[in-house]
């Protein structure tokens, strides 16, 4: 009974607010004039259906990406150095992603500018398209460094990694090659712990506004952005169909995730055959891996030297390749807001502190088998449209009077910040091999000792990593952040969405790319302070 | 078939790690070779298989025969290898293990060599559990088995006894020794417990990098 | 520049009651305006207004150095991106029973006014006891007291003149459409190159809007409430222009950008030849910022188009009410008015009545057409009646949004 009280704290900052706020949301949303006019909306079916196809296929696109540039350089020398790469690419915020990319393939960006060239630009309908396809392009290139940075923990940190190995040599030596190997024996083993990170990256990408606001199609646009309209309403009963509509995208999230679940249930016992076809000599796809990583690596580096010119420019109108006027003005304006920069890093740093502890302190008094309550209240408050779970929790803060000040900041920048700590840090963390902690215990260690001495040296990687994820999580927080805030504080986003709402693309351009600096410092100190000293 | 090494040798980021020296392995002879830890026996494993990698280098000729494998991949080679640990896949059931070293060929025929496979090792019926629900003993005969399946040319054996019990061991140690025996496999084995090796086999002493016979 | 301040307007049945009661405020004694700004001396006022324009962040900033010279208190800009998010937080804090709400003074017009001023969510009247009301050009500028056929019973007072404005490269344009037939051949002459935001976006309604007022046989019912089947007689001119227009739309009319400033970046990337604004003194500003070429010019539709006016309202449930209307009445002054109107400050037209000022006051405003201004000013056309925003918007979204 009282190692149960160790969940108590997580319980209190973290999974009872968000509860309560979902319980406040979808009380809320019960309201059957609201579901009425939701079903009546022209947008509904083609909006969801192009929400689902846009967050279905980037995963799925995002996935056999990732997964063939890690089947071509797993075990080989570049192996370590992509870890770099990949915190690089997540560092990047997906708006200013989608912000670059959107100006490499308009009609009017860079590609035609390059390769077409002409006084009036191509009526081509490259962003914006109607399927949505120049989005889904977008969602699954910045999602590759994220589920590749899964796989890549998954293959080089823990008892796993050292298993793998040796299950590598004894295959090679069954007459198995690396690509044999790769596809019968790693692939297997490492798809069924990246579940959870794949439901977060479906379910970001069907409901996605911000991105979809950018490149993704308008008449309809995804189902999230017509939701997200609504819920911006100032009616109450255009606020109350956009709570519907949210709760009925939440559903068929679910719906289909689950589906997916059985889904993959049933393919992998139709590959069984294919396991077991016996010994093959495919070797490793370095060609299509270096293609790929080739393709990735052009894509985020092409979005991030257009992000940083464009930032410098006033204006770059077609066809110059070349912007012909600079100015620095973007960039003073953000140094102007300086203090909303040091309020969104002491928050970062802060919540991804108390995220770590509270989960460590989970780890340690529960048993493994809760985990899946915890992993499934991340997984949900994670895929849920985010102004469903925002607007609950602002009514939650009102409730206490926390609105306006800095704990409830604390608390709606925490829900983030704890749901991907859990998911990212929980598998690793689990699966230390509990013999370490047995023979430290025969050695008369305490438990702190044997957790300070033991487990966090051996953990060190995982936990820093879980702890850039979760900086760089909170960091970008801005729907819950700036209802909390009530106007009384202003956090980086914020300042950064006020300023180009008047859509000026230097001043977008300047503050997404300043977002993406402190994850990519979190994540830069992660990869190098995580290096395990005893390799 | 005769697993032969010529002049052969082994060095650590530049530092001579084993001096060169030959050796041939008869088919169904087992050569036992003993040294303390850190000398290069687990090395000497891996140039023979072809997965020594940096920094360990290595020079000489490791042949099969008269068939020069060196230059080959190690999943070409077709030597078959026993760990200390079992390294049976946790994603596979025993059976499948088996399957999945087993050349390629007719499902039915493979499916009843695997069936027969195991139950040459006292293991019918296993075919369908996981390996995580399988004794130690019975794991290091699904491992073996899983090995011999795949038809290797000949196979080298890394203290493949270390984690079992004593009397386990002496079981596990005739039955692998009798199955090499009989299908005439050349194995090298490398241990640093005397007691390991086959009663009469030939041992050889790895010591400062010198490979003698005991 | 864009204001997203609102995206319908309403008239209610409060609306039309006689709206003159607080006329007989008007002569205020001093005594009282006094003893406000004693209170207001140390208070803080929260005054959210939407902040995408570095232009108008200063505007305020500058005014908040003015007002702590001048009576000693505090103006916070809380910057905002749609004015929504405040009518949904004041709502939200009242029902909550929070006294000490975190909005002080609120941008707004249109929708936004009339849901909080249906929720008793403002407190005044207040706006023409104000000193300096005396000097609005309540007859000339009628929205001044009537916002989107709302009256707005001094619950806002009035800051700023918007009007539905059209922008684009003079050096490709030739001659700009000016009307919406003109706008039809212009489009038909340059397919692909001109567009508006989808509705409900605020600047596409009121692209709707004026196509509506142009093609309207019978104007008058635009000022009246007017149920479905009206309306789909009275709009029948306005989709079958639409219908016309649209293939020869970017993308074929298939497709229309969420936001105004998606069409702005476009004109700005050439991808365009023109987009439209709600603030007649954007474009100019454009100009100057550098994101527009010099050679842009600005026009209205000859007739007329779609005007209105920005206020400043105060939520009741503000503990700052006194410092609030010390704002609002310096927002009022000829000085404050006459720097915003200035295209180098921010280029907001002013409310005030030039005849109602003295000879010091007049010399304040010094008008210069720049680059980008508009040079032959139309009438304005007062918004439609509220009833038939929500059946536009409806209606596009049925034939066109999906």
């Amino acid at each position: 009974m009282r190692q149960q009280i160790g969940a108590l704290p997580l319980l209190a900052l973290w999974a009872l607010p968000l509860v309560a706020a979902l319980a406040a949301a979808i009380s809320s949303g019960i309201d059957p004039a609201a579901w009425f006019a939701i079903f009546a909306h022209p947008q509904l079916w083609p909006g969801l259906l192009l929400s689902l196809f846009t967050g279905f296929f980037s995963t799925a696109l995002a996935l056999l990406s990732a997964l063939i540039i890690a089947a071509g350089f797993y075990r080989s020398a570049l192996w370590n150095k992509l870890q770099g790469a990949a915190a690089a690419g997540m560092a990047l915020p997906h708006l200013a992603f989608a912000t670059g990319f959107g100006f490499l393939i308009m009609p009017s960006g860079f590609l035609t500018r390059l390769l077409v060239g002409g006084d009036q630009p191509p009526q081509w309908v490259t962003a914006q398209d109607p399927y949505g396809l120049s989005l889904l392009a977008a969602l699954a290139l910045k999602e590759i460094p994220f589920l590749f940075a899964m796989i890549w923990s998954q293959l080089t940190q823990g008892d796993m990694a050292a298993s793998l190995d040796g299950q590598w040599r004894s295959a090679r030596s069954l007459g198995h090659g690396a690509g044999s190997i790769w596809l019968r024996v790693i692939q297997p083993q490492i798809l069924s712990r990246l579940l959870w990170p794949l439901v977060i990256v479906f379910s970001y990408g069907a409901s996605v506004v911000d991105m979809a606001l950018v490149i993704g199609p308008t008449q309809p646009p995804p189902l999230a952005v017509v939701v997200w309209h609504d819920l911006n309403d100032a009616q109450t009963a255009i606020n109350a169909r956009g709570l519907a509509g949210s709760i009925f995208l939440t559903m068929i999230l679910v719906g289909v995730t689950v589906l997916a679940a059985f889904g993959t249930k049933l393919v992998s016992m139709l590959a069984r055959g294919f396991l077991i076809a016996g010994p093959s000599s495919r070797s490793a796809p370095i060609i299509l891996a270096t293609v790929n990583f080739v393709i990735v690596v052009a894509a985020f580096v092409a979005v991030i030297v257009l992000l940083t010119v464009m930032s410098l420019v006033p204006r770059w109108p077609y066809p110059a390749l070349w912007p012909s006027v600079f100015s620095f003005n973007a960039w003073g304006l953000l140094i102007a807001s300086s203090s909303a920069l040091w309020l969104s890093l002491g928050l970062g740093l802060v919540t991804s502190a108390v995220a770590l502890g509270l989960v460590v302190l989970w780890y340690e008094t529960q048993p493994p088998r809760y985990d899946r309550w915890l992993l499934g209240l991340a997984a949900l408050s994670l895929a849920l449209p985010q102004l469903l779970l925002a607007s609950g929790q602002y009514r939650l803060l009102l409730g206490f009077g926390l609105t306006g000040g800095l704990p409830g900041l604390f608390v709606v920048h925490l829900a983030p910040v704890l749901a991907y700590v859990a998911v990212v840090l929980t598998k690793p963390y689990r699966s230390l091999d509990p013999r370490y902690i047995a023979v430290a215990a025969s050695l008369s260690a305490t438990p702190l000792r044997r957790w300070w001495a033991i487990k966090l040296p051996l953990l060190k990687a995982p936990l820093l990593t879980a702890a850039a994820v979760g900086f760089s999580v909170s960091v970008v927080q801005y729907v819950p952040a700036q209802l909390a805030a009530a106007g009384r504080y202003e956090t980086l986003p914020m300042a950064a969405v006020t300023l180009s709402s008047g859509g000026n693309r230097a001043l977008s351009a300047a503050f997404t790319m300043a977002l993406a600096m402190p994850p990519l410092l979190a994540f830069l100190f992660a990869a190098l302070a995580g290096r395990p000293r005893w390799r | 078939m005769a697993l032969v090494l010529e002049t052969v040798s082994v060095s650590l980021n530049g530092a001579v790690l084993i001096r060169p020296f030959s050796l041939s392995v008869a088919a169904g002879e087992v050569v036992t070779v003993m040294g303390p830890s850190g000398s290069g026996k687990s090395a000497l494993l891996s140039l023979i298989a072809g997965d020594l990698t940096s920094p360990f280098t290595s020079s000489g000729g490791v042949r099969l025969d008269s068939e020069d494998i060196s230059r080959l991949r190690p999943e070409q080679r077709r030597i078959g290898r026993l760990f200390q640990d079992d390294l049976l896949f946790p994603h596979l059931s025993v059976g499948e293990n088996l399957l999945f070293g087993m050349p390629r060929g007719d499902r039915t025929k493979r499916l009843a060599a695997m069936e027969a496979a195991l139950a040459s090792a006292g293991l019918s019926g296993f075919s369908k559990r996981p390996p995580h629900t399988l004794s130690g003993g019975q794991r290091a005969r699904a491992a073996l088995m899983r090995t011999l399946v795949a038809e290797p040319r000949a196979t080298l054996l890394d203290e493949p006894f270390n984690t079992l019990d004593a009397e386990l061991r002496q079981s596990i140690r005739s039955f692998v020794f009798d199955h090499l025996k009989s299908r005439a496999i050349p194995c090298l084995m490398v241990t640093h417990d005397r007691a390991d090796a086959p009663e009469g086999g030939r041992i050889l002493k790895l010591r400062n990098g010198e490979v003698s016979d005991d | 520049m864009t204001m997203k301040l609102t995206r319908r307007g309403f008239t209610s049945l409060v609306a039309m009651l006689p709206v003159t009661a607080s006329l007989a405020n008007l002569a205020q004694a001093d005594g009282a305006w006094s003893e406000i700004e004693a209170k207001a001396k140390g208070q803080t006022v929260y005054f959210n207004a939407w902040a995408g324009s570095e232009q108008i962040n200063a505007y305020i900033a500058w005014a908040a150095t003015e007002l702590r010279n001048r009576h000693g208190l505090t103006l916070e800009h809380v910057k905002i991106t749609d004015t929504a998010e405040v009518v949904r937080r004041v709502r939200d804090e009242v029902k909550s029973g929070k006294t000490d709400g975190s909005v002080d003074l609120v941008w707004i017009n249109g929708e936004n006014f009339r849901a909080m001023k249906q929720e008793g969510l403002l407190f005044g009247p207040f706006a023409e006891d104000l000193p300096n009301f005396a000097l609005v050009d309540t007859d000339g500028k009628p929205t001044t007291r009537v916002d989107f056929a709302e009256s707005t019973e001094g619950l806002e007072s009035p800051w700023g003149m918007a009007q539905l404005t059209f922008f684009g490269d003079g050096a490709k344009l030739g001659t700009p459409p000016s009307s919406m037939l003109e706008l039809l051949a212009f489009a038909t002459a340059n397919p692909g190159r001109v567009t508006y935001p989808a509705p409900p976006d605020f600047h596409g309604t009121t692209f709707v809007k004026q196509a509506l007022i142009e093609t309207m046989a019978d104007r008058s019912l635009l000022g009246v409430s007017i149920n479905r089947d009206q309306f789909t007689a009275a709009a029948a001119p306005m989709f079958s222009f639409l219908d016309a227009l649209h293939p020869h739309l970017w993308r074929e009319g298939k497709q229309f950008p969420p936001s105004q400033a998606q069409v702005k970046q476009s004109l700005a990337d050439g991808e365009l030849l023109m987009a439209l604004t709600f603030n007649p003194n954007e474009p100019a500003n454009l100009v100057a910022s550098g994101e527009l070429p010099a050679t842009t010019i600005a026009w209205q539709h000859a007739a007329g188009t779609i005007g209105n006016t920005h206020f400043v309202a105060i939520p009741i449930n503000s503990q700052a009410r006194e410092a609030a209307q010390l704002t609002a009445n310096f927002l009022l002054s000829p000085e404050a008015q006459a720097r915003k109107a200035d295209l180098k400050i921010w280029g907001d037209p002013t409310v005030l009545d030039m005849a109602k000022l003295d000879a010091d006051q007049k010399a304040l405003f010094t008008a210069q057409a720049d680059p980008g201004s508009v040079t032959v000013p139309a009438p304005a056309i007062p918004e439609p009646h509220g009833s038939w925003v929500p059946l536009i918007e409806a209606a596009w979204l049925e034939r066109y949004g999906a």
